[in-house]
């Protein structure tokens, strides 16, 4: 018997009044997975994760999270299997402090006072996001803004997390607490579908690429050599990231995406030690 | 031909106590684009609105130092969606509020707003209502807006943050076009990679002080890649072992490969 | 409706209200508030009948507890009147149109700005309200249920939708600046929306209307 995905979407459609937004989607993202959801501005990122959260319903197709039919649950019961971040994280926080907006979720699905504690502490930690615990929200900058939106669906320790841009704005350091935060949590078993443009990051971080298209799905594979192919990647609207295209340029071999791969490759090449 | 000058600038916003820039010391040429670089609540949006003359004018707070300008700017601020009008029910109306606030005749506005939905290839969402539009087109119509009132001093908060990765280089692109008409540029961003072929020269900004000021160069130094501001390639060469002066960008990397 | 100069359409929602004060109970607030009503109408039973209705329900409900039949009949239509006339007027008032038309008379871009911004306020905090209650929802605040869930939901909204909604006030203030909206700024109108003679003829009329009902009214 096959184990069911965590995440399924079964010939999904979906149209804003005439204008079709998404057309017969269908994937699988089973748990522990790292998903990319790539493409152009307007290629139907953003609707597709309005519908996983249950916030749309699809006019075609079906969206199943662990075997639950989101068109039959409302999002405040999806939230038990669903964190979410969307785009304007302005509109996703609610508290006086940071560390009480982290705790709004877990408080809000009625676990007890420890339990709340205790997600809201290991999300702040995630991202590194302690010392600004104690700040109201609208105080942070925006980048910020949106690591604390962020931790508010880390808190829910959820079995599919769906993340509109959640790297835009970061630094490099930022980047990463975001990165170790997701690695960790797909471990945990946690089904990952990101919406990204920041390709390095995808590619350091996530292992499959989903692309999508004017509202269809252009392709689903591993992300490596996805991102390693310029003339691939051209026609969806997308650039190879730094890594990938060194790689090309310098031929290196396995064609690595990720900058410690690169770094190692380069290293065994020039017949130096790696400073890794 | 200066267009900004910063002379040992402090900024507090109000009710701090910790200034958010100090004694930041800069000046701005026509046709010249400088990149501001550090990490996130470094100060470079803060740097920003006091170029813009908006910090303290109209955030309130307390400035030393000395500002000049010689120039009309216009700024573009990091979340597109809090820029719109609001008074506008077409992309186009939405471009030509700000010329239409400058009291230009109609023709005049009619001109650098065609001109600038086609400078940011957005010709076609001319008649859409903004409100229906994803982030990164969005972004392209507040850029529009600030290039149609025809600034000398362009300033702009993270361009290319809603945009696709096609999108961020056409975005890219256009800056270098604008330079070479002579207007002076200055952009926050967190792209470090677009930097070397955009900017003429990098500021590193660290808890509101200027840590330094040079080429790009600057970012493939050991002490940028220290703090996370070397570019994806003098990191690799970097962490590769590889002996300094680390490659900026893939291009240099190929010249410097046997 | 919208292709009416925004002054003649803050003429007609400032003419009803008026006239359901001034005319005599019930009568006259009978008529008034049909034609607010008539007006909501074409705006179709979900956009604009219903939200007319739930706002004013609650003033029926209170009136009754307090007065006779006679009295809630009166001020009921009275106020029935004045709601259906808002509705009605923030849903046919384009703001941008107001702006241009204010401009055009001479009015500083500022003022009719703030003018003009008033009136969208309503819609702008309702599109807000709605997206923080999805993403509350997503975070596992269910807004429905009994009445003490509902009332938890709307404290939980109630504060953040006033705090977002200064704070983008800020973020705005700043790109309205960057983009001239300035003290003293002349702007040039893009499209002054008509004002027909029928229009204005149609305005004064309306004026003089309500004077020779105040007239008759006092006399």
């Amino acid at each position: 018997m096959a184990v069911s995905a965590t995440l399924r979407l079964d010939g999904v459609g979906f149209s804003y009044g005439a204008e079709a937004a998404l057309r017969d989607v269908s994937f699988e993202v089973a748990a522990g997975e790292r998903v990319a959801l790539l493409g152009r501005n307007g290629a139907g990122k953003t609707t597709l994760v309005r519908l996983v959260a249950g916030l749309l319903h699809p006019d075609a197709g079906t969206v199943w999270v662990g075997g639950w039919d989101t068109g039959e649950r409302a999002p405040e019961e999806l939230a038990r299997r669903v964190g979410s971040l969307f785009q304007h994280a302005d509109q996703q926080l609610f508290a006086r402090t940071v560390r009480e907006d982290v705790g709004f979720g877990p408080r809000a699905l009625g676990f007890p006072v420890h339990e709340v504690r205790r997600r809201t502490e290991e999300a702040l930690d995630a991202l590194a996001l302690h010392a600004h615990a104690e700040q109201h929200p609208y105080d942070l900058p925006p980048a910020l803004r949106k690591l604390a939106a962020l931790a508010g669906a880390l808190a829910l320790e959820p079995m599919v997390l769906v993340l509109d841009e959640p790297t835009g704005g970061l630094d490099r350091g930022l980047r990463a607490h975001v990165a170790d935060a997701l690695r960790e949590h797909a471990e945990r078993g946690a089904a990952l579908l990101v919406v990204t443009h920041d390709l390095a990051f995808a590619a350091e971080t996530l292992d499959r690429g989903i692309v999508l298209d004017g509202g269809r799905l252009a392709c689903d594979e591993p992300l490596a050599p996805l991102l390693g192919s310029a003339e691939r990647l051209k026609p969806l609207g997308l650039v190879p990231p730094t890594v990938a295209a060194l790689s090309v340029a310098l031929d290196l071999s396995g064609r690595p995406v990720r900058e410690r791969d690169a770094a190692h490759a380069l290293a065994r090449v020039a017949g130096g030690g790696p400073g890794l | 031909m200066t267009r900004l000058a910063l002379e040992e600038v402090t900024f507090w916003y109000p009710a701090t106590r910790a200034p958010a820039l100090r004694e930041v010391s800069l000046e701005v040429a026509a046709g010249e684009i400088v990149a501001l670089v550090g990490k996130v609540g470094a100060g470079a949006s803060t740097l920003l609105l006091v170029a813009a003359d908006l910090a303290p004018r109209v955030t309130g707070g307390r400035l030393a130092g000395a500002v000049r300008r010689r120039a009309r700017s216009g700024i573009v601020l990091p979340t597109p969606w809090t820029q719109l009008s609001g008074m506008a029910f077409t992309v186009w109306d939405e471009v030509a509020f700000g010329p239409a606030n400058l009291g230009w005749p109609g023709h005049e506005i009619a001109r650098h707003v065609d001109h600038a939905l086609e400078r940011l290839e957005i010709v076609s969402l001319a008649a859409r209502d903004p409100i229906t539009l994803s982030g990164g087109e969005l972004q392209r119509v507040i850029v529009a807006g600030l290039l149609a009132m025809d600034p000398d001093l362009v300033l702009l908060d993270e361009p290319t943050a809603e945009l696709d990765p096609a999108g961020a280089r056409s975005m890219w692109r256009l800056l270098r076009l604008l330079a070479g008409e002579g207007k002076a540029i200055v952009v926050a961003t967190s792209e470090l990679d677009a930097v070397p072929d955009v900017a003429d020269r990098v500021v590193w900004l660290e808890a509101g002080a200027v840590r330094a000021i040079g080429t790009p160069q600057l970012l493939a130094e050991d002490a940028a890649c220290d703090d996370g501001l070397g570019t994806t390639v003098a990191r690799i060469w970097r962490a590769a072992g590889l002996a300094p002066p680390y490659p900026l960008t893939v291009a240099d990397a190929v010249q410097r490969w046997p | 409706m919208r292709a009416l100069h925004p002054f003649t359409l803050l003429a007609v929602a400032a003419a009803l209200p008026a006239l359901a004060w001034i005319l005599p109970a019930p009568a006259g607030g009978l008529a008034t508030a049909g034609i607010a009503f008539c007006l909501l109408g074409s705006r179709g039973l979900r956009r604009g009948l219903w939200p007319a209705l739930v706002a004013a329900a609650p003033f029926w409900l209170f009136l009754l507890l307090l007065h006779d039949v006679r009295t809630t009949l009166a001020i009921g239509l009275r106020i029935s009147t004045m709601v259906a006339s808002f509705v009605w007027l923030a849903a046919v008032l384009a703001p941008d149109r107001l702006v241009e038309a204010t401009v055009a008379r001479g009015w500083s871009i500022t003022a009719a700005y703030l003018f003009a911004a008033t009136l969208s306020a309503v819609p702008m905090l309702r599109a807000r309200a709605r997206r923080i209650v999805e993403a509350q929802r997503c975070r596992g605040l269910s807004p429905r249920g009994s009445v003490a869930n509902r009332l938890r939901a709307l404290r939980a909204l109630a504060l953040p939708l006033v705090l977002s909604a200064l704070h983008e006030v800020d973020e705005r203030t700043l790109a309205l600046e960057a983009r001239g909206l300035v003290p003293g700024a002349r702007r040039t109108p893009l499209a002054p929306p008509p004002d027909r003679v029928v229009e204005r003829v149609v305005r004064w009329g309306l004026l003089l209307l309500c004077l020779a009902a105040l007239v008759r009214r006092v006399a």
